[in-house]
């Protein structure tokens, strides 16, 4: 396959639905959610359709320890590879690993064998923090990268490198390092998730040669707002991020780590957060985007529930349109009684045991 | 003949030493002192050790779990993995009839359904160490929740 440079002529602005329908049918289940697995108004001609796949979070351990998430790895891999039309490529969202083991991510390439299309890869932390990517960015490349591909520029960054040193000081080995990276809740990594000021200044660069008009879908492992930054579901520069972003009239950043059904808009930039096939996680306790048609609550006792990969279809206006693959018949909740998103009963404290 | 000279002089101090008791000693309460502040505080003290082992059994610690010489997970997996702040887990709404146990449950039931099914460990002692522990942190995490026993 041959990636080349073209442009996407666009006789107007995209509008999306949401725009019309605004938060206040957002704010209420099963009412105004057409902002996922719904096809939009195409105002513009030129551009070509494509479908593109992606994976993410599969968190595997070596085979001998779970049996379960390499299956449900598997599932998403021979899905995706008997696509009919194939996608034109497969964007693998970090987190392969689930501490960093060069068994881990072995595996994870042999298993990706089997999907024949060209793959691209951005990192996860649960891929780094073991031996601070060397395995990760050998095997698989390092990140950030851009191409350009039938009229829409591809970028995809590294949003897990920039950690500040907590293991230093208090004489961690790799392994201690990495086992508080992996875990979501921990303190002792802080807000580590960033796009970093050179990588920033990498970004600027990149997009400047691009018609401010034109497609731009950036991969990252993190989402690129504020959602909840205890789970650093976010980058701590998202600000710099949206500022670079600002002049772009039709950007939109898919990305992993959250393990749920998550949309949402700032400004002109759209933000569609991915399943993990590994496990559901459950919405944080705040910050769920108010354009978010929350995910159904799913049954703990089938692993291959609530999990699964999406495929994006690019339309000739430059918009994606998301296609949440998980394994069952419904996707959303209708009523909160189904969601754990939003349940006002519940309030959480952070952890203790990890605090110093 | 000779027990029963004894009888009367056995039974009258009997009951002397009764009515000595009865006079001269303070009868018995279940508190008696107001509470001290060091006494709350070391109260409190043995609460938040117990839900400290509790979080670090939740986060799958393994000398934490070797010491308790429980095994809750075979795949790796804890229980913070899908519950993060103990999200989800919903302490405040138990006892419940639990659809995926198909029966009226407790915390402790739940918790054991966990460690069996997802995690493919083993299940733990009701009233042991390690679930009075996981019960102590997944109540001190929720202690803000709303108290709703029985909603789904």
């Amino acid at each position: 396959m041959k990636w080349t440079r073209s442009c996407v002529s666009l006789a107007l602005i995209p509008l999306h639905k949401s725009l019309l329908y605004g938060t206040t049918g957002a704010a209420a289940y099963g009412l105004f959610f057409p902002l996922i697995n719904t096809i939009d108004i195409a105002f513009a001609q030129g551009g070509q359709s494509f479908k593109f796949a992606w994976i993410s979070d599969t968190h595997l351990y070596p085979k001998a320890v779970n049996k379960r998430f390499v299956e449900k790895a598997t599932r998403a891999i021979q899905e995706v590879q008997a696509m009919n039309p194939p996608a034109d490529f497969l964007i693998f969202g970090g987190d392969m690993a689930q501490l960093g083991d060069p068994v881990e991510l072995q595996l994870g390439a042999e298993l990706l064998k089997e999907i024949t299309i060209k793959k691209v890869f951005i990192p996860g932390e649960h891929d780094w923090y073991l031996d601070m990517g060397a395995t990760w960015n050998k095997m698989f490349g390092a990140a950030p990268w851009s191409f350009d591909y039938k009229g829409v520029r591809f970028v995809g960054l590294d949003t897990v490198s920039h950690a500040e040193d907590f293991w230093t000081s208090r004489k961690m080995s790799a392994k201690e390092r990495m086992g508080n990276m992996a875990t979501l809740d921990g303190t002792l990594g802080g807000a580590w998730a960033a796009v970093g000021a050179e990588q920033l200044k990498w970004l600027n660069s990149t997009l400047a040669s691009w018609g401010k008009d034109k497609p731009v879908v950036i991969f990252s492992h993190n989402p690129l707002y504020e959602y909840f930054p205890p789970w650093n579901f976010w980058v701590r520069d998202w600000r710099g991020v949206h500022e670079i972003l600002k002049p772009y009239s039709n950007v939109t950043n898919i990305h992993g780590h959250t393990h749920q059904v998550l949309y949402n808009e700032i400004g002109k930039l759209r933000s569609i957060g991915m399943l993990a096939t590994s496990w559901p996680w459950p919405y944080a306790p705040e910050g769920v985007p108010i354009l978010t048609r929350p995910m159904i609550r799913v049954d703990p006792g089938e692993p291959f529930d609530g999990v699964g990969w999406s495929i994006h279809t690019m339309d000739p206006t430059g918009h994606v349109e998301n296609q949440y693959k998980m394994w069952r018949k419904e996707v959303f909740a209708d009523a909160g009684v189904d969601s754990n998103a939003q349940d006002s009963h519940e309030v959480l404290s952070p952890r203790v045991a990890d605090r110093i | 003949m000779a027990n029963e000279k004894l009888r009367y002089p056995l039974i009258t101090a009997g009951v002397g030493v009764l009515f000595f008791l009865a006079v001269d000693t303070e009868p018995a309460f279940a508190h008696k002192d107001k509470h001290t502040a060091e006494q709350l505080q070391a109260f409190e003290e043995v609460f938040m050790e117990q839900v400290k082992i509790g979080d670090l059994l939740f986060h799958g610690d393994p000398e934490t779990q070797k010491r308790l010489n429980v095994n809750l997970s075979n795949t790796g997996t804890a229980c913070a993995m899908c519950h993060p702040y103990t999200s989800d887990t919903h302490p405040h709404q138990f006892p419940k009839f639990q659809e995926q146990m198909n029966e009226f449950a407790t915390l402790r039931n739940m918790i054991n359904w966990c460690i069996e099914k997802p995690n493919e460990g083993e299940k733990i002692d009701p009233d042991g160490p390690a679930m009075k522990a996981l019960e102590a942190y997944i109540y001190w995490s929720n202690r803000n929740s709303k108290l709703d026993p029985g909603r789904h």
